[in-house]
């Protein structure tokens, strides 16, 4: 097979998810974002169809697929102007750790409700002061007989009120040497000693962001995911399937930008012929167009990597892809505005919003500068800056 | 109960679809294509009725006339949940009316039925490019079967099939018992988007690649020569022209009448 080109069914995928995607459209989503409304219904329908489970394993009735399958599907979705941002977290986070590290019996209980959509679960690792720097995290999980206390504070997390449970990223201290090791919790939302409640965002988006705080939740013994002080290498598992979706996400933002563009500029006539035949409008969507498919092909790349099982490769081009994606989609929206003049910021053409959508991706889940220390660091072996 | 679904293999109506210089035959080789949008009616009908008697055995075979792309036809089908494909494909069939299609449906058909007989062809109501809406009735005729042609509400108990038939002025039910050749409307059912189990359990599903010399028809009764009709000349639609804009002035409802008028549309 080909190893540049997608297989039959990722292709068949792709349009199977365009197409139910194009009933609902940029349209629904503003109106539904502007309401303060979610787009559950669309959440369902991808559900139903097997879209939000293709990377869950068939004994758990999902696809039996991978995260590039899981990660095709996020692109089209944002591709067709109606993104779902659970998708990077309950899907390609939770669904992937508690696959690769859970009990059996966590397994059991989250994995089909990962398969049919049913199920969503946050993921926090962020802190007030544990952004960019996840070794200061501070929530922590102490024994109490069997069961758990966790106390901290987490802040920017995504979609807490749509969903059952959190994950939430925090420290276990080491009994016999009292240092701190990392740990995942799986939080019920309604916990008692669970406190959550909204950030103001301008960001338009059916999503909204939140402040946690845990005031000694106790969870039972199997709320804790996979092995204690296997942590680290659990989190890993989750934040390169992040960092693949979060790539996808933007590239799906930025063909739908450029998309609106190319097929305004055709139209569009300022002095007697379409304003697309100015090079100076014609060149920067050229340029963008090959700056997407360029990340395109490295998130492909890093999805192929990771689902081989090469942890270690993936998560450089996952890093890679990530950074591409998002400064190829920040460029193409402010291109594509460009080329709609005073149309480009008003609602009706639904660009001006993606100024602020397409932007988080340069922040979130992991900010530009991160990336590129990474980079300098482990790919160019220059000196440790984080 | 089993079903044979006979799908077309269309160019993509939002392409840019062309003819060909030298026959005046569809390109469809050039140009991307897909399944026929009305024959996925014809697919979820099927399905629908083959989920609907729980507990029997019924099969759902797509079958399709076309050349080596319209495998993709199939595809689509079989990830929609159909059991089995059937493609007829041969260099001679080209150019092919809708008397030799029906012809070369019907053969593939009657062997379909030598392994297990069937009970129902459903079709879509026409093709998205020959448009015609014929080849359902040459189909059953050939078959020897009843037809009831454009159902746009379905119903089956046991052996009798009940269809609705949306007029212009009247509207009938109609009922019939298998073997039938059904043909289905737009207005029928809501055609299912493949799930990602279908798209990859399509892979494993068998497939049927039959020869002009399997169907034991001779080349000399299918293809361009063979046809009823032919196709003297055809032109590219004329580049659409500009719309008229109106600014309102104080006298848009009038201007607007004024050129509706003009146009003769009122
Ligand atoms: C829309 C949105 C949704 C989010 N959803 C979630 C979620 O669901 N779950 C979750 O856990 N988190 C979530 N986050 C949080 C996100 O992951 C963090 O915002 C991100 O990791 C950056 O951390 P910070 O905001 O604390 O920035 P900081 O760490 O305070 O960084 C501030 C700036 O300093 C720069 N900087 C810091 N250190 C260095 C260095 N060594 N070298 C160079 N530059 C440096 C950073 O690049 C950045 O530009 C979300 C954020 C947004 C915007
Ligand atoms: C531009 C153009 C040029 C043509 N030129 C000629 C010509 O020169 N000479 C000539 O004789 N004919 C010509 N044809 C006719 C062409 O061959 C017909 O399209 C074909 O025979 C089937 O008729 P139809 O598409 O109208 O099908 P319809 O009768 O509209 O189809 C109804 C249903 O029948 C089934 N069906 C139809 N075709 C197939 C198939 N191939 N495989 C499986 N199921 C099928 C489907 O279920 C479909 O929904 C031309 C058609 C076009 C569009």
């Amino acid at each position: 097979m080909n190893p540049y080109a997608e297989s039959a069914e990722r292709v068949a995928l792709r349009k199977a998810v365009a197409d139910l995607a194009a009933g609902y459209g940029r349209g629904y989503f503003s109106e539904r974002a502007r309401a303060g409304e979610k787009t559950t219904d669309l959440w369902a329908d991808m559900g139903k169809h097997g879209y939000l489970g293709v990377a869950v394993p068939e004994e758990y009735g999902g696809g039996g697929g991978g995260i590039g399958d899981l990660a095709a599907v996020c692109e089209e979705l944002a591709t067709a102007g109606c993104p779902l941002l659970l998708m990077v977290v309950s899907p390609a986070i939770c669904a992937t750790v508690i696959a690769r590290f859970g009990t059996d019996e966590q397994k059991q209980r989250w994995l089909p409700g990962f398969a049919d959509g049913t199920r969503t679960m946050a993921f926090s690792i962020t802190e007030p002061d544990a952004g960019s720097n996840a070794h200061k995290i501070t929530t922590t999980g102490r024994r109490d007989g069997d069961d758990w206390l966790l106390t901290g504070r987490k802040t920017y997390i995504s979609g807490v009120d749509e969903a059952e449970s959190v994950l939430v990223v925090a420290r276990t201290e080491d009994a016999r040497t009292g240092r701190l090791q990392p740990a995942l919790f799986v939080v019920p939302t309604d916990a008692p000693g669970f406190e959550w409640k909204p950030i103001a965002m301008d960001l338009l988006s059916p999503e909204r962001q939140f402040t946690l705080f845990f005031d000694d939740v106790r969870l039972p013994a199997n709320a804790l995911v996979g092995a204690e002080g296997a942590g680290i290498a659990q989190l890993f598992a989750g934040l390169n399937p992040e960092r693949i979706m979060a790539a996808s996400f933007s590239t799906g933002l930025g063909r739908f930008a450029l998309r609106r563009a190319t097929e305004y500029v055709k139209t569009r006539e300022v002095f007697g012929a379409p304003i697309g035949s100015h090079q100076a409008l014609a060149h920067p969507l050229a340029q963008s167009h090959i700056e997407i498919e360029l990340a395109r092909l490295m998130t492909q790349r890093a999805a192929a990597l990771y689902d081989a099982g090469d942890d270690a490769a993936a998560g450089e081009a996952a890093n890679m892809a990530k950074y591409a994606a998002a400064e190829a989609a920040c460029t193409v929206v402010d291109r594509a505005i460009q080329a709609h003049g005073g149309n480009g910021l008003a609602s009706e053409y639904g660009l001006a919003s993606l100024l602020a959508a397409t932007r988080a991706g340069r922040i979130a889940p992991v900010s530009r500068e991160m990336v590129l220390n990474f980079v300098a660091m482990h790919s160019l072996g220059l000196p440790k800056s984080y | 109960m089993n079903i044979v679904v006979c799908v077309k293999y269309v160019p993509d109506a939002t392409g840019d679809r062309r003819f060909n210089d030298a026959d005046h035959t569809v390109d469809r080789v050039g140009v991307d294509g897909l399944l026929s949008e009305l024959d996925e009616y014809a697919v979820e009908e099927a399905l629908k009725i083959v989920e609907a008697s729980d507990g029997s055995e019924g099969e759902v075979t797509v079958l399709t006339v076309g050349p080596e792309q319209a495998a993709d036809a199939i595809r689509k089908s079989l990830q929609m949940g159909a059991h089995k494909g059937v493609h007829v494909l041969d260099d001679a069939i080209h150019g092919s009316d809708a008397a030799a299609t029906s012809l070369l449906l019907a053969e593939a058909i009657k062997k379909v039925g030598a392994e297990s007989a069937w009970d129902l062809v459903i079709c879509g109501m026409a093709s998205t490019d020959g448009s015609m809406s014929v080849v359902p009735a040459m189909l059953a005729e050939r078959l020897g079967v009843a037809q009831v042609t454009f159902g746009s509400e379905i119903s089956v108990t046991g052996d009798m099939v009940s269809i609705r038939r949306d007029g212009d002025t009247a509207t009938e039910t109609v009922e019939a018992s298998t073997p039938l050749v059904l043909s289905v409307t737009d207005q029928s059912n809501e055609p299912r988007y493949p799930s990602f189990k279908g798209i990859m359990a399509a892979k494993k599903k068998p497939v049927e690649t039959w020869s002009l010399a399997d169907l034991g028809v001779p080349a000399e009764q299918v293809g361009l020569a063979a046809a009823w009709t032919k196709v003297d000349a055809s032109a590219a639609r004329p580049p659409r022209e500009a719309g008229t804009i109106v600014t309102d002035e104080g006298d848009g409802a009038a201007r607007l009448v004024e050129f509706l008028a003009g146009q003769k549309f009122i």
